[in-house]
This record gives C-alpha cells, sequence and structure tokens, in this order.
C-alpha cells in the first residue's frame, strides 16, 4: 500500500479524512468499477473505430525524448505554462488530459496526445463540448460552476458553445488515447468530431491475480491495460513514459490540491464531504499541506491526497525521470524533482 | 440556577465520551463510502500489460 509520508511535508488538519485516504482505492472500486466495466461492453461496437494504444509504441510524437504533460489543476490559470512552452516554441512532446485540451486549443496548441478515463456518465464530455446541455442538466449538477479550475466554465453554456466550435474545428487533428472506460456521451462525441482514437483498458484490479476483471477484458478485447494511478492526470504521464518512451517527463497543473485561499466550496468533493460531515466538520476532512519548493500551503482532500501517494509511488518505481513543473500543489518530494517549467524547457528540449 | 448547571448529584457511572466520538467517525465513513472516490482503481506495482499473455 501507499506510504502516508513524504520528506518535508508538514501537514495540518484532516484527521478524518487522513483515515479516508488509505480507504480511497476501496471506495473508488465500488463506485466506479461497474460503471467501468459497463461502459467498457458498450464500448466494444466502437473498437473498430479506432486502433489500439499499442500503435503509439511505433509512433514517436514530438521531438526528443522530453514531454510536458498539461493537466487541469488550479494552477493552471495561475502559472499559465503554455505560455512559456509557446514562447520558447517547444517541440517536444505535448500530452494533455481532456480537461485541459480546451485551454490547449484556446491558446492555439493541438496536443500530440490527449487522454480520457472518467467513466462518469455526464460530467466528462463537457471537455469536448456537450451537444446535449440543457437547462434541466445545469439545474442538477453544479459542478463545473462551483469549481477553481477553468474559470470560462463557470459561464456553462458560452463556454459549451466555445468548447463544442473549438472541438469541431480541431478535433480531426486531435489523437485521444480514449479509455474503454469512457461514458457513452464521450465516445459519440470523440467519434463525432473526427479524433485519431487509441483504445486501451484502465487497471480496475491487478490483472496477473486469478479472477482479475482486468484481465477478463483484456482477454474479450485485446487491448492494453494500463494503470492510472487513480486519475487521468496520472494516466497521461504513464503514457508520456511507458507508452511513448519519452526519458524526461514534466508535468503541469498537476496540483492535487488547493490554493490556500480556495473557499472550501469551490473544491471538487466539496458537496460530498459537506453531506458527511456538515459545515463544522469540514477542518476534519481538509487536509492541509506545506509545499516547501513553493513555500506555501495548500490544503487537499482525500481524493487528491490519495492521488498523490499513489503517484509518489509510481514515480518512484518508474524508468523515467519526473519533474513537477506546476509552481503550486502538494505534489513533491520522493522521485519527483520540482522545477519551473521554463527551466524544463531550457534544459531538456 | 447557577447550581443546576454545576451539577447537583453524582451519576451512578461515569459517562464515556468515546463511543459517541468513534461513532460519528463510522457513520462518516459509511457516508464516505456512498459519496466519494477517484476516477478508476490504482493498482500497486503495475504499470502496462500489453498482451494478455504476457
Amino acid at each position: 500500500m501507499t506510504s502516508s509520508k513524504t520528506p518535508s511535508a508538514a501537514e495540518q488538519g484532516g484527521a478524518l479524512g487522513r483515515q479516508l485516504v488509505a480507504r480511497m482505492g476501496e471506495l473508488t472500486a465500488q463506485r466506479h468499477g461497474a460503471l467501468a466495466l459497463e461502459n467498457a461492453a458498450r464500448n466494444q461496437d466502437f473498437l473498430d473505430r479506432g486502433r489500439s494504444l499499442a500503435a503509439l509504441r511505433e509512433t514517436p510524437l514530438g521531438n526528443g525524448d522530453s514531454a510536458v504533460v498539461i493537466a487541469a489543476g488550479p494552477s493552471l490559470k495561475r502559472r499559465d505554462p503554455i505560455k512559456a512552452i509557446r514562447e520558447r516554441n517547444y517541440r517536444g512532446c505535448i500530452i494533455t488530459t481532456e480537461s485541459a485540451l480546451p485551454y490547449c486549443l484556446r491558446n492555439g496548441v493541438v496536443p500530440d496526445l490527449t487522454i480520457t478515463l472518467d467513466p462518469h456518465a455526464t460530467r466528462i464530455v463537457r471537455w469536448f463540448g456537450d451537444p446535449g446541455l440543457d437547462r434541466e442538466a445545469l439545474e442538477a449538477d453544479d459542478y463545473y460552476r462551483r469549481q477553481d479550475m477553468d474559470d470560462t466554465f463557470a459561464n456553462e453554456v458560452k463556454t459549451n458553445r466555445e468548447v463544442l466550435s473549438l472541438l469541431d474545428r480541431h478535433g480531426k487533428d486531435v489523437r485521444i488515447a480514449l479509455a474503454t472506460s469512457a461514458s457513452e456521451a464521450v465516445v459519440r462525441r470523440v467519434i463525432d468530431t473526427g479524433m485519431k482514437i487509441f483504445w486501451w483498458n484502465p487497471m480496475l484490479d491487478d490483472p496477473d491475480e486469478p479472477g482479475s476483471v482486468t484481465a477478463d477484458l483484456q482477454r474479450r478485447n485485446g487491448l492494453p491495460c494500463v494503470n492510472a494511478g487513480g486519475n487521468v492526470g496520472t494516466a497521461a504521464w504513464m503514457m508520456a513514459g511507458a507508452v511513448l518512451g519519452k526519458q524526461r517527463v514534466a508535468v503541469t497543473g498537476m496540483d492535487f490540491g488547493y490554493y490556500d485561499d480556495t473557499p472550501y466550496k469551490r473544491t471538487q468533493y466539496y458537496n460530498e464531504i459537506l453531506d458527511c460531515v456538515g459545515e463544522a466538520g469540514l477542518d476534519t476532512v481538509f487536509m492541509r499541506v506545506y509545499n516547501p519548493h513553493i513555500k506555501a500551503w495548500f490544503y487537499t482532500d482525500p481524493a487528491y491526497m490519495w492521488y498523490r501517494e499513489a503517484f509518489l509511488e509510481m514515480a518512484a518505481d518508474a524508468d523515467y525521470r519526473t519533474y513537477n513543473c506546476t509552481g503550486g500543489g502538494i505534489l513533491f518530494g520522493g522521485a519527483v524533482e520540482s522545477m519551473g517549467i521554463e527551466t524544463f524547457l531550457d534544459r531538456f528540449e | 440556577m447557577t447550581s443546576v448547571l454545576k451539577g447537583n448529584f453524582t451519576p451512578k457511572k461515569t459517562v464515556d465520551l468515546e463511543p459517541e466520538k468513534k461513532d460519528l467517525e463510522t457513520r462518516f465513513e459509511n457516508a464516505a463510502l456512498k459519496r466519494l472516490g477517484g476516477s478508476i482503481a490504482f493498482v500497486a506495482k503495475k504499470k502496462i500489460k500489453w498482451d494478455a499473455d504476457e
């Protein structure tokens, strides 16, 4: 299992949250395991619309042996990493999560590879533009309105129109590593916009264990199984090194936490946590972490803390170097070297 | 009134507040089980399995 301690990580509060971190794997399997398998079964009919992720092993993406992963954490708008990438005319490989794809396209950059993973039935398609978005859907889910992510997503209708247009225009230029766990809405949108699809299975359990549902899925569809580390950002980092063979991988927008001045209400799981502990109990769930590289406090929730611990474990076991160029958040220590994105680009392209 | 608030009798049993705290934690965990989670699994010590026969 993952370690609960990281060098130099001063922490405050979050006693209940800390207890939950150790159970996040179990919680995730209960919430999403069946949905991921259900989606994979339905997506079987669409596998012929793309190729296997294995095809990317023979496809050199970007110059040289470096890659930059762009995820959509709150630092994206504060640090704006694409500015440095464009100014330095970076020719290495750019990999983005689907949540950062609108940010890239809006800034005139078509990434070399985009990753999508989460099986949620209605939320993820919003990053691709949701042709079916209506008033009823907006009233039912305030997920995007609340969050401290891409500000433009707070103005939902206008942004949806903009993303629909961006993807309709650039979709045909986008390569996407499309997980078989993706929802019907995402798969339809990816196909409709003409993206080049590379299918893969996310590991849902250990494929080498008897009775593994992941192994069973792989026997049925013949696709590679990838350990996504719990989230799409980590999956993107894994693709950079273990699929594309990049030796130096920078991550940006990979906060796994929130700036200390962010109201709890603008965090991903606020409604869920509020339902569990009420207003007075919020400080027992959210954990504060001091980042000695940024010299600032950030805070996080149990899911993001779990992502962080999984990432540190995976980075320690990786055959390539990892550089966190996020400039914020709680991902540091162990095999992860922190540096500015400008330094990474100057040093490694 | 003040004397009432101070306590005007001795309880037969000592009141233990710990079970209440544990109960709160259990209720929180049970509620969290239904609401929280990541996007997908994390499998320790694994990277990629390219083929079913590996």
